[in-house]
């Protein structure tokens, strides 16, 4: 729909367009990436995939965790086990996305009509 | 060579004024458009050769125009850009399999425009407010744990960061129900994503009957005047992009 807006289709707006500008770039981009496939970035499109679906998985575990130490049903040595390895998946995240050149938010899906993965 | 799909349409005119119709429309890339029908639900298709061309956005606004030009005479349902099928024959059994899905939400769109509606916040300005206001809820640690380390700490900031999200999502959900509250009179069909990016905390769809078409745009321009922190963008009307509720397999 953004990409064919023009002007006649603006009936109010109050809002500078830079933002909607990144909004377009952002389409764009997921377009291109789509149309470009070809052998040779097969694998970072790959690597992109998969590191997207362990940061949900990871996030996911992240509230989870969250949510039982504030429900106050882990011991004191439990809620430190938790916290180190959290944290330690966290930083081995950051290591593989310096990696593969890739940045939070290339770990996203577009799906469609029900929104972005995260 | 392919078929092109642009949309399905309520052809409840006849066949040969349906082709009237498509004459003086071109497909994409001059291409010739043209209708399969089925018991009074057509579909508007062209010849296109994928290979031939590059697809990009170009391609993409021209298929769109295609759609919009159509949607100014007829009731259809958008399909989406890129969706080839090999020949008419495949096309009429995808008609015929999947004709009462299509009946169905030919009739939800009929005489409905759809309008979208971006609205933006400060999310320097506005985040800094509730989390100031969630900071007031102080989090401590000792509710927690009786010692501090770094992974307790790193904990802490977890869930400190965690009740700052829920916070801005309730903000975003009391704002979708103010506009819903405030549309009530209109009853358009709605469809709301919350926080594309930082600054788009709502980008919202409505599918409006045509004859309320100016009153949804005075009462979405009344709702801006009450809403002095926040940024509108409306736009439309647009053929029902957003309300195309079947997948084709």
């Amino acid at each position: 729909m953004i990409l064919a807006m023009n002007e006649n289709k603006i009936l109010l707006n109050s809002a500078p367009m830079d933002e909607f500008e990144k909004a377009i770039e952002k389409i764009e981009n997921t377009a291109t990436s789509r149309i470009n496939a070809t052998p040779d970035n097969a694998s970072h499109g790959l690597a992109k995939l998969v590191l997207t679906l362990i940061e949900l998985i990871r996030k996911l575990v992240e509230k989870q965790a969250i949510r039982r130490v504030e429900g106050g049903s882990l011991s004191e040595d439990e809620i430190e086990r938790l916290g180190e390895t959290l944290m330690k998946l966290e930083m081995k995240m950051e290591d593989l996305k310096k990696t593969f050149n890739l940045t939070d938010e290339d770990l996203n899906l577009d799906l469609g009509p029900l929104g972005d993965l995260m | 060579m392919e078929k092109i799909i642009y949309a399905i349409v309520a052809s409840n005119r006849s066949h040969a004024k349906l082709g009237d119709l498509m004459k003086g429309i071109q497909g994409i890339s001059g291409s010739t458009l043209y209708a399969l029908s089925f018991k009074g639900i057509s579909v508007a298709v062209s010849d296109f050769t994928p290979s031939k061309f590059t697809i990009n956005k170009g391609l993409a606004i021209d298929f769109a125009r295609v759609i919009e030009e159509l949607s100014q005479s007829v009731t259809l349902l958008p399909v989406r850009f890129g969706t080839f099928l090999k020949s008419d024959e495949i096309i009429n059994q995808l008609l015929i399999n999947h004709y009462d899905s299509f009946l169905k939400n030919l009739h939800q769109v009929e005489n409905k425009y759809e309008f979208g509606l971006k609205v933006l916040w400060d999310y320097e300005k506005c985040s800094e407010e509730i989390r100031v206001k969630v900071a007031s809820e102080e989090v401590k640690a000792a509710d927690y744990f009786s010692t501090s380390t770094v992974y307790t700490n790193y904990l802490l900031e977890k869930i400190k960061k965690n009740r700052l999200e829920d916070a801005l999502l309730k903000h975003i959900e009391q704002l979708i129900e103010e506009v819903s509250r405030h549309l009530a009179q209109i009853n358009p069909d709605c469809k709301f994503k919350k926080m594309v990016t930082n600054n788009i905390i709502l980008d919202a769809f409505f599918l409006v009957k045509k004859n309320k078409k100016d009153e949804f745009i005075k009462a979405i321009e009344a709702l801006k005047q009450q809403q002095a922190d926040l940024q509108f963008l409306l736009t439309g009307p647009w053929p029902p992009y957003s309300f195309v509720d079947i997948a084709i397999d």
